[in-house]
């Protein structure tokens, strides 16, 4: 595990390959997660458009866990894990933060809330990829979980990602 | 992200490029069109076609610009959205809020 600046970076496993990034909660580093989540759906062969949409919703997840999960405490750390299975492109946000209500959104195509200058974040996520969930971890914050479908048409050679595997360790 | 402006008789022609995004994008984007409303600007062009994505904060901030705009009786319209920021657009529904040119000479009349 290497450690600079309150960014650490790990990648294991040959089963489900991962990498995890965990880093304070500072804003400085959005563009960081965004450009390794859109590196990695690239390499899990996703074509650029769909991976240009998986770093948006990685960023917002982000952004989400450093704003409402973890309140601004630059303290605090925010994990974010990619997983690639078969079928399946998986990213994991985790906060420390006492927990917030994801449920309590508002609609931004309302009407009332066209002129919102916040609030699409989560309506973000939930376009650009196939699946959002919310958990909450007791005692230890909030875990959103960003899934996408891995199409067999994506022509992907079966020896998965080669940046994970460059990675390993 | 990059905002120049470039005027055309009482419009102000706002040639955005980069992304426009949370801590870096929204805040020159916030300050460009302060700057020209502090100044008087009365039709301002934002020139969209150098803009590669958005993300919410963005949009957001492309919202509250709009917003500025009109309470100080300014106009604020849109020119070449790319895709990536056009989809957005479409998906917000701000399209329909924003009026969209594709080209700039009749943008520029239409103020």
């Amino acid at each position: 595990m290497d450690s600079i600046n309150g960014f650490e970076a790990e990648a294991h496993g040959t089963v489900g390959r991962k990498v995890k990034l965990k880093l304070l909660s500072r804003i400085a580093y959005v563009d960081l997660v965004h450009e390794v989540a859109e590196a990695l759906a690239r390499d899990a062969r996703f074509p650029k458009p769909e991976a240009l949409n998986i770093g948006l919703a990685v960023r917002e997840a982000f952004i989400n866990a450093i704003k409402h999960g973890n309140r601004m405490d630059a303290a605090k750390r925010v994990e974010v894990e990619f997983q690639e299975t078969a079928d399946r492109f998986l990213v994991r946000i985790r906060d420390e933060g006492p927990g917030f209500d994801w449920n309590q959104t508002i609609d931004p195509l309302n009407a009332e809330n066209i002129f919102r200058t916040s609030g699409r974040g989560i309506f973000f996520m939930k376009h650009f990829v196939d699946r959002v969930d919310f958990r909450r971890r007791r005692g230890r914050g909030t875990e959103v979980l960003l899934e996408k479908r891995i199409e067999p048409s994506a022509g992907r050679a079966g020896g998965g990602s080669q940046a994970m595997k460059r990675r390993r360790g | 992200m990059k905002a120049t402006a470039r005027h055309h008789g009482k419009v102000t022609v706002v040639d955005v490029s980069g992304k426009i995004t949370i801590g870096d994008g929204d805040i020159k984007l916030r300050e460009a069109v302060n700057g020209l409303l502090d100044e008087g600007r009365k039709s301002i062009l934002l020139n969209m076609s150098g803009v590669s994505y958005m993300d919410s904060a963005g949009i957001g901030e492309l919202v509250a610009c709009y917003k500025r705009a009109t309470e100080k009786g300014a106009t604020l319209k849109l020119l070449n959205p790319t895709g990536k920021v056009q989809d957005l657009l479409v998906l917000t529904k701000l399209q329909e809020i924003f009026e969209i040119f594709r080209d700039e000479r009749e943008a520029l009349t239409s103020f």
